[in-house]
């Protein structure tokens, strides 16, 4: 024995928990409630399940105990179903409640019980069996009774709600012998494709086990797991459960709550419309503006503006140039001016009236101008001019 | 002769509109202005269209008798 080691307490209660809750991972128990505590605000239930001898505790969590279609309180002889749970840290075991009935109500709840384990084991609940709900539907059918609240209060959640449907009802029988045949038959009429169904609410207000016994029923529940199309079951009020409500594809706590599922809401549409309006604007008005700054930066770019540039330069070259040019011609001008002055000088010192001025004469024989002595012969008549005046002789040597 | 947007359902509409306004969103800067203009027309249309089938919408009723009986 010294030889063994010692296990840790952790080890071993996770040794007894593993054990215990395997062996004991479903359980199916009756007993009495006592010591029964309401944990707020949670909703925790925390309880005692006994008999005459034994006791052993118990928990329902919120997550489950939602569903409880009675109040629980001590002394109340009940049904449970669950698991066995250790709670580690003080080495206690519980039944981990899932479901919880009223014992010895009678046979309409055993029978409700079987079925629904029996449906359940089939997985006619199975969630995903379950078809969705459309968006928008055009035709609704509503399977209740012509008269009486429900289809009022239906008629009235649509109209408010989304009117544009097609409401078509489908009346039937919802109360007691052969009801359930005629909810049967509205549903496989419902489903003839010539109505072009969207969704299809069964509905009925609240009531007892034995008002709502035809919801219950195996071929009913049968037709709506059969039904191609999708199907709201408001049967009774919140606490009500029936087996219709576990087939359907979804379930709503009232006539009034099935509508507000079934439809969507008119004023939520309208204000997206205006959200969509609001962006559509928004948008439209942004890409312009970024058009138009994108335009306006193109515009302004070097590669746009240099033309501009070049062609500014250019005037200012050519004002340059303009200028040089007076310049320049002004010099060039004067220049030729004092040129023009020294060769008009020099002519005018050349110019033969000037020599004359200087005291030289010239002569002239007939029209020809005389400047050598072999071109006059004796005789011959002359005229000289002088700087006052001509004079006429003969040459006589 | 062709559906026109006024003789379809609001669901038609809206779905339309929609898939406009995701477009309109998601690919703003890859569309041209003409596509802009004409979602932003398109989109325009469906909103009125959409709001005045909303607005004008009057339950109507029926009643459907069973057809079986078993």
């Amino acid at each position: 024995m010294e030889n063994i080691t010692p296990v840790s307490i952790t080890e071993l209660t996770n040794r007894i928990k593993s054990v215990m809750e395997f062996e004991f991972k479903f359980i199916y128990a009756e007993g009495e409630i006592s010591n029964y505590k309401l944990h707020t605000p949670k909703g925790n239930m925390y309880f005692v399940l006994k008999d005459e001898k034994s006791a052993i505790n118990a928990v329902m969590w919120n997550t489950h105990n939602s569903k409880l279609n009675f109040s629980p309180k001590d002394g109340l002889k009940v049904i449970v179903k669950g698991r066995i749970s250790v709670w580690d840290t003080r080495g206690t075991y519980q039944i981990d409640v899932w479901e919880m009935n009223q014992s010895g109500l009678g046979d309409l709840q055993i029978a409700f019980e079987r079925l629904k384990e029996k449906l359940r084991n089939e997985g006619l609940f199975d969630e995903f069996h379950k078809k969705p709900l459309p968006e928008f539907p055009e035709n609704v059918a509503i399977i209740t009774s012509e008269t009486g609240a429900v289809l009022q209060d239906f008629k009235r959640v649509a109209e408010k709600r989304f009117p544009l449907i097609n409401l078509k009802i489908f009346p039937a029988i919802m109360q007691g012998e052969g009801a359930a045949k005629t909810v049967i038959n509205a549903l496989k009429t419902a489903n003839n494709p010539k109505y072009k169904i969207d969704v299809v609410c069964i509905a009925r207000g609240g009531g007892s086990i034995e008002d709502l016994w035809a919801f219950n029923d195996e071929s009913l529940a049968r037709e709506i797991y059969n039904s191609k199309i999708p199907v709201v079951s408001a049967i009774g009020h919140e606490t009500d459960f029936t087996i219709c409500d576990f087939v359907s594809d979804k379930r709503a706590p009232t006539p009034s709550a099935a509508a507000e599922i079934i439809l969507p809401d008119k004023n939520d549409y309208l204000e997206r419309l205006n959200r969509f309006q609001y962006l559509i604007i928004n948008i439209g008005t942004r890409k312009i503006n970024s058009l138009t700054s994108d335009l306006n930066y193109i515009q302004n770019n070097y590669f746009f503006r240099k033309p501009l540039d070049t062609l500014n330069t250019f005037k200012i070259n050519l004002d340059d140039y303009e200028e040089d040019l007076q310049k320049i011609s002004i010099e060039k001008i004067s220049k030729l001016n004092i040129k023009l002055n020294y060769i008009e000088k020099i002519f005018f010192n050349l110019s033969p009236e000037n020599n004359l001025k200087r005291g030289y004469s010239i002569i002239k024989k007939g029209e020809k101008y005389i400047s050598s002595v072999n071109e006059l012969n004796l005789f011959d008549k002359i005229s000289i001019k002088f700087k006052d005046g001509d004079k006429n002789a003969e040459v006589i040597d | 002769m062709a559906k026109t947007s006024e003789n379809e359902n609001f669901e038609f509409n809206y779905k339309k509109l929609e898939k406009i306004m995701s477009k309109l969103e998601s690919e703003i800067d890859e569309t041209s202005l003409d596509e802009l203009m004409k979602n932003y027309q398109e989109g325009l249309k469906l909103i009125n269209i959409c709001r005045q089938k909303l607005k004008e919408a009057e339950l109507k009723i029926e009643k459907i008798n069973s057809e079986y009986n078993i």
